[in-house]
């Protein structure tokens, strides 16, 4: 019997009152792997996480974690079982400084860790460290990114779930944090990550779904980060 | 503008379900009497908030002000001359000395009640959420501060007593049916469905264009129009009236009505109103002798308000759109097959 | 100008007094609806619960007959959050306020069956009167309570400011009232932010439950009901979305209420709540987010 993935979505559908935003959507994410979900906007990317995060409940289908299915679980417990999600818009709290944002990142953390509670977010990101006593809200866009990366990381997450990391974000920023991603696999985190930025997302991940209208299109690994014109073609056709 | 049947739906359920309260006034004892035109008159003071509470969706805790200045209007207005002379000595000569019939003073409490409104909305309308709800509130804080205090316009802090007692079950279900009629008109209007739009989502109606101040303003004058109405109703009902009683208790019972019934359907405004009543009358009777219906219902003294209070937070804890679901009467065709059948409706899932 | 002559040491005395009463109950109305996004128009009646609790033990100890005020009004606002707060939870916020209407009628309505068993209205509360007696300050004659009010205030606030700034407990509060829906996924136990706010309001609704009952000893189903109106009014003027404003708000109401009152010409002071409430008007329509809310105007489209 194979090993039960880390994340398994299994024919999930995911409504908003009446209108179903994702449909029969099956896909595994193994541990400490990269996983990537690409597609046009209202794709349903976001829908598919917060599915996931319990922020929405599936309509139809289950979604599993090591095998368990997160059933009518609430965010908070889902958050406490070991999944973290930096959600779009980074969502961080900008009147409180920067250690505060990190340290609302250990309420989901589990017992048993020693040291440096925020250690994780800090070794990525040194910065942090240095801003640490600044307000949130006065970084840099980039830099607010990282802390809502570190924020998650903190919590010690068997998967990070990261929705549209790069938005807004400088080149050279975007460089940074997908450098980081590697980082925080090697250590061992599994990680599903939601994208605009196909071409580099492809490259990245051991497999990228391609969802479109609510539907899984395709599938590409790696290989195919060169080919322009099939990424392309997978989000247009219709 | 026209009316497809729908529509004409909307208006009949509640008109005819307040005939049929209309009709077993007439034919209660006259004990009995007195709670079913309150529910008619409650009807009034209900609908009445609805028009700019329910269509606009902003907060008020004023409107119980404009039935106010409508109740003592009315009032002070009718009381024959030769009595006011000695209930009303410190009142202005010229209130003092003239009186009106019901039909007129029924207007003039309207009058009053739009044309307060009117003032107080052109600042007010401009605000919304809490801000709105308190700023209302401190209206109603000031009508009746005024009222009670300043005795050259009214009772002051006693007892307006001998005013006509018009309110019979005619009046209280013709006064009902005015406010549901006029309630229907302006929320088929266009200005009407403006307004229920900008309460969905206020910038997009901005953007096409809506005034929404002016909307709300029209909507609080007309509220504040039929407010006062209710009150010259509600003081032809009483006979006698404080300042007390058109205050904070009403204000939070009729709020509570609307939201029990559904707060954004003028079927639930109707229904609300009636079924609070209903239940305050029950839960009286029961207390004062017991209520026979298949088993005999029996209080323990105190205790009405208490069971009142309670069935009250019940219904909006299970069922927060309220009574009707915040939607109009309609008549359906039933599914009579599918449910004899046993399919259902929907799809499994 | 000859109405601020009126405004002697000991009217500020008591301007403050009310003032720091008002704050309190403002922070815990405010901390409430920071978390829950419910305005606790019953939050008078665990007041008005404690101040019975007070007027039957005042045959007990003094400290004794106090902490069974607290141990009734914690366990009546956690009784609260359980049986209607926590259900009411996604409902809309008008729905919720009419519900602690009815909280507020149905608490009123059983203090009366309870205190009418002695067929009179009303019971006194007479165990901490003494705090009532007027101490002599540079030959000004200032009540007791007006320190003691003041004294209370300022550390209940200061520590609970203290708790907010340094604890965990104190941060995942301040973040669920900020954003609620993040603090979740972030792993906030909603119950646990929701359980703390709602006892330290208690705790809030105790202190204010003795302050209130030295000053005015006779306790009936209406008490502190005035009281919480106006400090519903003034919470929101100062700007409900914050605590530290909210709690200004409750504090200016009650501190410019006895002012205008003492200013006002003694034939006039029947008008004072139409003064004060066209003060609340002009202040809405200026600043309608709030008046010490500093650049925070769009906040308000919640209700
Ligand atoms: N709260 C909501 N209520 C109703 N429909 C919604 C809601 N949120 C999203 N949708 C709809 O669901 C669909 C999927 O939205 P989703 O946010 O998941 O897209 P996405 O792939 O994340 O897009 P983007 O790249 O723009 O973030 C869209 O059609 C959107 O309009
Ligand atoms: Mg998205």
């Amino acid at each position: 019997m194979p090993e039960a993935a880390a994340l398994e979505l299994d024919e999930v559908e995911v409504r908003y009152g009446s209108v179903s935003a994702v449909r029969n959507l099956s896909l595994r994410v193994g541990k400490a792997e990269i996983v990537g979900l690409i597609g046009p906007n209202g794709a349903g990317k976001s829908t598919t996480l917060h599915a996931v995060m319990g922020l929405l409940p599936a309509h139809r289908g289950e979604i599993r974690l090591h095998g368990q299915p997160l059933r009518r679980r609430s965010a908070e417990s889902i958050a406490r079982a070991g999944i973290a999600l930096v959600p779009e818009g980074r969502r961080i709290f900008g009147d409180f400084t920067v250690e505060e944002n990190l340290r609302l990142g250990l309420a989901a953390r589990r017992k048993g860790y020693m040291g440096d509670p925020l250690a994780p977010a800090f070794e990525l990101f040194p910065v942090l460290r240095e801003f640490r006593r600044r307000p949130a809200g006065a970084l840099s866009g980039g830099q607010q990114q990282q802390l809502a990366i570190g924020r998650a990381l903190v919590s010690r997450p068997d998967i990070l779930l990261l929705d549209e990391p790069s938005l807004g974000l400088a080149p050279l920023a975007v460089d940074g944090i997908f450098k980081a991603f590697t980082e925080i696999r090697e250590v061992g985190t599994t990680i599903l990550l939601v994208e605009q930025r196909a071409q580099r997302t492809v490259a990245l991940a051991s497999r990228t779904h391609v969802l479109v209208g609510g539907e899984l299109r395709m599938t590409l690994g790696p290989a195919d980060a060169e080919d322009t014109e099939k990424i392309i073609a997978a989000y247009l056709a219709s | 503008m026209r009316l497809p049947f729908d529509a004409l739906t909307e208006l009949l359920g509640p008109a005819l379900l307040v005939i049929l309260v209309g009709a077993l006034a007439t034919t209660a004892s006259a004990s009995n009497e007195g709670y079913f035109l309150n529910a008619l008159v409650s009807v009034s003071v209900v609908v009445a908030i609805y028009v700019f509470v329910g269509i606009s969706g902003v907060l008020s805790f004023g409107q119980i002000s404009f039935v106010a200045v409508g109740a003592f209007a009315a009032g002070v207005m009718s009381v024959p001359v030769e009595s006011k002379k000695g209930v009303l000595t410190s009142i202005f000569p010229f209130l003092r000395d003239h009186s009106v019939g019901n039909v007129p003073s029924l207007l003039l409490a309207a009058a009053l009640g739009g044309a307060f409104a009117f003032l107080v909305g052109m600042p007010l309308m401009r605000l919304s959420g809490l801000a709105a709800g308190i700023a209302t509130f401190a209206v109603l804080e000031i009508t009746h501060n005024v009222l009670r205090e300043w005795d050259k316009i009214g009772p002051g802090a006693t007892t307006l007593a001998l005013v006509p007692e018009t309110t019979g079950a005619l009046q209280a279900t013709l006064g009902a049916l005015v406010a549901i009629v006029v309630a229907f008109l302006y929320q088929r209007s266009r200005r009407g469905r403006l307004l229920r739009a900008s309460r969905e989502d206020p910038a997009v109606a901005r953007s096409v264009g809506v005034n929404i101040h002016l909307e709300r303003l029209l909507a609080f004058t007309l509220s504040g129009a039929l407010a006062g109405f209710a009150g010259g109703l509600y003081v032809h009902l009483l006979g006698s009236i404080t300042t007390e009683q058109v205050y904070l208790e009403l204000t939070f019972l009729t709020l509570a009505m609307l939201v029990i019934g559904g707060l954004t359907s003028l079927w639930g405004a109707v229904i609300g109103a009636l079924a609070v009543s209903g239940l305050d009358s029950f839960l009286s009777r029961a207390e004062q002798s017991g209520v026979h219906v298949v088993y005999t219902f029996n209080l323990w003294e105190g205790t009405r308000l208490v069971f009142l209070a309670a069935i009250m937070a019940l219904v909006l804890i299970v069922r927060p759109s309220g009574l009707t679901g915040g939607r109009e009467f309609r008549l359906r065709r039933i599914p009579w097959r599918g449910r004899w059948a046993g399919a259902s409706p929907k799809p499994p899932g | 100008m000859s109405v601020l002559a009126s405004i002697d040491l000991n009217t500020l005395g008591d301007a403050f007094g009310l003032g720091a009463i008002y704050a309190l109950m403002a922070v815990g109305i405010g901390l409430v609806f920071g978390v829950l996004r419910l305005v606790n128009f019953a939050y008078g009646q665990l007041i008005m619960a404690g101040a019975y609790t007070l007027a039957y033990t005042t045959s007990w100890p003094v400290t004794a007959s106090i902490v069974a005020c607290f141990a009734v009004v914690v366990a009546l606002s956690l009784a609260m959050d359980r049986l209607v707060f926590r259900p009411l939870r996604s409902s809309s916020p008008a729905v919720m306020l009419v519900t602690t209407f009815a909280v507020s009628f149905l608490l009123q309505a059983v203090a009366l069956i309870i205190d009418l068993r002695d067929g009179t209205l009303g019971e006194v509360a007479s165990a901490v009167a003494p705090l009532n007696q007027a101490i002599t300050v540079g030959g000004v004659d200032i009540r007791k309570v007006t320190f003691v009010a003041v004294g209370v205030a300022l550390g209940a606030l200061v520590a609970l400011a203290l708790v907010l700034a340094r604890t965990t407990i104190g941060l995942h509060t301040r973040a669920a009232a900020s954003d609620f829906r993040t603090a979740r996924l972030l792993g906030v136990r909603a119950n646990r932010v929701i359980g703390f706010a709602v006892v330290v309001s208690g705790l809030l609704a105790g202190a204010v439950a003795v302050l209130l009952t030295v000053q005015n000893p006779f306790v009936q189903p209406a008490f502190a009901l005035e009281d919480t109106i106006v400090v519903l009014v003034g919470v929101v003027v100062g700007g409900i979305d914050r605590l530290w404003t909210a709690t200004l708000g409750g504090f200016a109401i009650g501190f410019v209420s006895v002012l205008v009152n003492a200013a006002l010409p003694t034939d006039q002071t029947i008008f004072l709540p139409s003064v004060v409430y066209a003060l609340v008007i002009v202040v809405l329509l200026l600043r309608p987010a709030g008046l010490f809310a500093w650049g925070r105007r769009a906040a308000m489209e919640r209700v």
